[in-house]
């Protein structure tokens, strides 16, 4: 019952259940308050803060592009075009809360730019699942393992817009409402998209 | 299995979903930091505001310019020095002359990242002349036949090979001979 409440509690608001690591309040504000100040010295044309736009970010953008199916060398190039667009745009960031959406913004579509470019591409997404810390070594385990395993095949195989929608929320772990922004969408047209997403999943994870 | 089940092994899945970042890569990419960054336009918000209202840049100076002397007119002193007025004057022009150029280096390093990469994609920027915001700095071709043209003022449009032989040719129109 408590598992569903707090999967209830995640689709009412967009949030994950509270014992998730996620940032905690205290700890939002100085990461708002740096990322404001990081912005404000991108605008004014500052190099080191363009430096540290990259050491914040460039590891979460390059496993996002993993994670949405580009192979480690595509990943690495369209990591790099990502942070070319965001300086050469940095002007055009309005808001400098959204900063986190606004670079996933940019390397969702530098990432569909790169499948429309080469369609025919396989996609090679990230094929290990690293195992739990701790092992107990139990049947079931490895059958949940499997079932992981199934499901990672099985959202590399959805279709890229659904695709996306899965790795923002639940593997970016951007809320609801960052996710929306990113794919340029309302609230509730995301949510609907990630029903669709776990129905497709559903059916082809046993 | 139903959705919830779905639902938590996707955020356990999230995690576990890794691999080792390539340890260079964020150096790699601070080395093509272009040596100027574009910079934001003027941080004056009026100025934001009227841009976004989508008025020609013409009309946002005309207002600005009319603002500030109706200001002068109602609050201010007659016989006071100059020094405000003057220095936004000054910041006007600067706005004026500035908009719409960008830092043609920025432009530059993704082209050369692009080449680097193999893409089909042509620059232009070393002879046409970065005023005109209409003029092509580059374009990409991207394999369904269309192009993606990054303009002088910076920003990019996809068209058809049509259209970018209308922007090609208007450019070479307006080449100084």
């Amino acid at each position: 019952m408590k598992e569903k409440a707090k999967l209830a509690e995640q689709n009412a608001d967009g949030t994950y259940p509270k014992n998730k690591p996620r940032p905690s309040g205290d700890s939002k504000e100085p990461l708002e308050q740096k990322r404001h100040a990081l912005v404000a010295r991108l605008k004014a044309g500052d190099r080191a803060a363009a430096s540290d736009l990259v050491d914040e970010y460039y590891q979460q953008i390059y496993l996002f592009m993993r994670r949405l199916g580009h192979d480690r060398q595509s990943s690495e190039d369209l990591t790099q075009e990502v942070f070319f667009n965001a300086w050469h745009h940095i002007g055009q960031l309005k808001d400098e809360r959204a900063l986190n959406s606004w670079l996933y913004r940019i390397a969702s579509n530098v990432s569909n730019l790169y499948w429309r470019r080469h369609k025919h591409k396989e996609v090679i997404g990230i094929e290990n699942i690293n195992a739990p810390e701790v092992s107990t070594g139990r049947n079931d385990e490895f059958g949940h393992y499997e079932q992981l395993e199934q499901l990672n095949y099985a959202v590399a195989r959805l279709p890229v817009k659904l695709k996306q929608t899965v790795v923002l929320h639940y593997m970016q772990q951007l809320t609801i409402a960052e996710a929306a922004q990113v794919a340029g969408i309302r609230q509730g047209t995301f949510k609907s998209r990630l029903n669709r997403a776990l129905k497709a999943l559903r059916k082809r994870v046993t | 299995m139903d959705e919830e089940q779905i639902q938590h092994l996707l955020m356990e899945l999230g995690p576990r979903l890794t691999e080792p970042v390539p340890p260079d890569l964020g150096e790699h990419i601070k080395q093509r930091i272009p040596h100027r960054l574009a910079r934001h336009k003027i941080s004056w918000d009026t100025v934001n505001i009227i841009i976004d209202l989508r008025l020609s840049k013409s009309v946002a100076a005309a207002v600005i310019v009319i603002a500030l002397v109706l200001l002068l007119n109602l609050f201010g002193d007659r016989n006071s020095p100059m020094g405000g007025i003057v220095q936004d004057g000054v910041l006007l022009v600067k706005y004026w002359g500035k908009a719409g150029k960008i830092d043609l280096s920025a432009v530059k390093t993704k082209y050369e990242h692009l080449l680097e990469r193999g893409e089909e994609v042509v620059w232009y920027g070393d002879f046409v002349d970065p005023k005109d915001s209409h003029a092509v700095l580059m374009h990409q071709k991207l394999t369904d036949g269309t192009y993606i043209v990054t303009f002088a003022d910076g920003h990019e449009k996809e068209v058809d090979s049509e259209e970018l032989i209308r922007f090609m040719a208007r450019m070479l129109r307006r080449k100084p001979n």
